[in-house]
């Protein structure tokens, strides 16, 4: 939940932007890149489609700032922008049947990063196991999910994103997100409450 | 309220969604019925593991991204510059609709005035002030640039073995030229300490690993011991491999293995410390860490296990030495 200064500090970044403020968009940007990124990543498990999804969300920001006419909250737009385009790609690999159940990873040094914990798991055969058990059931159950489950599901969990501003983002109501979310729970419970 | 529908409000309940008389409604249910309890910490568990697998985003993929969205935005800028009239800013239409001469030499009587009176002004204000800052070839203007109010911004290694740095201030610099370089080398010990993005605090502190040299070795002890960011650290203790040898280095590492809160920190440590590859020297400062560590109840197994096989190796009980 932003402060009521930091709501005014957003609001003056986001007026030097549309006034052509290169640094006053690259601050916007810098707020809120890292969700917008993680989320991607975390709903279509492929970097370069994450990657692909950032560029473009941000572009469209971009292009339609000078149009932003404080209806709604930035955060919300950009919200609505990024759900857009993931629920657009995740509908597309449907069709396609062709997403990958494992997440990619860049070849990069940071990546070995990702898999400390892994590591730690390597040592403790136990630990491995249900962190490999628990891993399976999650990727098997996201896929069972709706696009728009996942979405809605990935904004509360992970995002920490309130109903309303989900519905808000996704253009329903906040009980059709409410909804939504009961029944992505209600099969991540259904997967995951008995091994737990 | 009935089982069916507390079920139902568990989830909102526990993402805070519930208003006040929904979770007073539920909390009562909860009270006096244990299946629902258990249901409830059931759903508690499952949000724990969710989170627990959760991964997050490679930080060398949120700097590409960073670049990437850069480029395409200074394709955008150029490509807006080159709009119709009817897109144009009111000035330029004004401009425009003056319709100062159709005659192209107008133009040229024009355009060469002008420069003459830009050359007029810029020699006299190059007169005043002097040449404006900017990258010198004897670096003192490039430190310059590291000045309380700038940032490194990015930091851009290339196929050439060049390593390309963006520092940010009232104006933007671009420093590029061979790791060796001084300035460069300059540049990025700095970029480990002060620049606020971890990301590019990896990629400094990786680039600087192909270096040798003290500066090098105590930018990495400062990263290892001070930076929050635990890939940073990590980074820096992978470069501290080539100074294995050093004292300080080892003297660091074993503080690192005993205090770092990051378990893939110290399982780094206790690599370089004792490789399992080659030879280990196990001196008594080094084996008494080792006890420490196996003494410690909070350190992860890898690191305990880890610890004992050296002890054993040569003999020394956990808890004499």
């Amino acid at each position: 939940m932003q402060g009521a200064s930091e709501r005014s500090t957003e609001v003056d970044l986001i007026r030097a932007a549309q006034r052509g403020d290169s640094e006053a968009f690259e601050q916007l940007v810098r707020s809120y890149d890292h969700n917008v990124l993680r989320m991607a990543f975390n709903l279509l498990h492929s970097e370069e489609d994450a990657r692909d999804v950032y560029q473009e969300a941000f572009l469209r920001v971009y292009r339609n700032l000078p149009k932003f006419r404080f209806d709604c909250a930035f955060s919300t737009w950009l919200y609505r922008i990024v759900a857009n385009l993931c629920l657009d790609q995740i509908r597309k690999r449907k069709v396609r049947k062709e997403e990958a159940v494992a997440v990619q990873t860049g070849s990069g040094e940071v990546d070995r990063l990702q898999f400390v914990a892994e590591q730690r798991a390597d040592v403790d055969p136990q630990r491995q196991f249900l962190s490999g058990e628990v891993n399976s059931r999650i990727h098997k159950i996201l896929d069972q999910l709706t696009p728009r489950e996942r979405v809605v599901f990935e904004m509360r969990h992970f995002q920490g994103m309130r109903l309303r501003s989900i519905g808000a983002a996704l253009g329903v109501t906040e009980e059709a997100a409410k909804n939504c979310l009961f029944r992505a729970t209600q099969k991540m419970r259904a997967a995951l409450g008995d091994f737990v | 309220m009935n089982c069916h529908i507390a079920q139902a409000n568990l989830s909102p309940y526990l993402y805070g969604e519930l208003d006040f008389a929904g979770e007073e409604d539920l909390e009562q249910h909860l009270n006096g019925c244990a299946f629902c309890q258990r249901a409830l910490d059931s759903e508690k568990a499952w949000h724990t593991a969710l989170n627990a697998e959760r991964r997050d985003v490679p930080l060398d993929l949120l700097a590409r991204c960073r670049q990437d969205l850069r480029s395409a935005l200074s394709s955008e800028v150029k490509w807006t510059a080159v709009r119709p009239w009817w897109k144009r800013p009111s000035w330029k239409r004004w401009f425009d609709e003056l319709n100062f001469s159709s005659h192209r030499w107008s133009w040229q009587i024009a355009m060469a005035s002008f420069l003459v009176f830009v050359g007029f002004a810029f020699a006299r204000w190059v007169d005043r002030n002097g040449l404006p800052g900017g990258v010198e070839p004897d670096g003192v203007s490039v430190m310059s640039m590291l000045n309380p109010g700038s940032r490194i911004r990015d930091i851009q290694p290339d196929d050439a073995g060049n390593v390309r740095i963006t520092l940010e201030q009232v104006r933007q610099g671009e420093v590029t030229g061979s790791v060796a370089d001084e300035n460069v080398r300059r540049l990025l010990l700095a970029a480990t300490r002060e620049s606020v993005d971890p990301g590019i605090r990896v990629y400094s502190v990786e680039i600087l690993t192909s270096q040798g040299g003290d500066d090098v070795r105590d930018a990495l002890l400062n990263s290892v011991l001070h930076d929050p960011n635990a890939a940073v650290r990590l980074k820096a203790i992978e470069g501290l491999q080539r100074f294995a040898a050093d004292a300080n280095s080892r003297s660091v590492l074993r503080y690192v293995l005993e205090h770092d809160n990051n378990p893939g920190v110290r399982s780094q440590a206790i690599e370089i410390l004792a490789p399992r590859q080659g030879p280990v020297t196990l001196t008594p400062e080094l084996a008494s860490t080792l006890q420490d560590v196996v003494r410690s109840a909070d350190n992860d197994d890898y690191v305990r296990t880890r610890c004992l096989e050296l002890l054993r190796e040569i003999n020394v009980p956990v808890d004499v030495y």
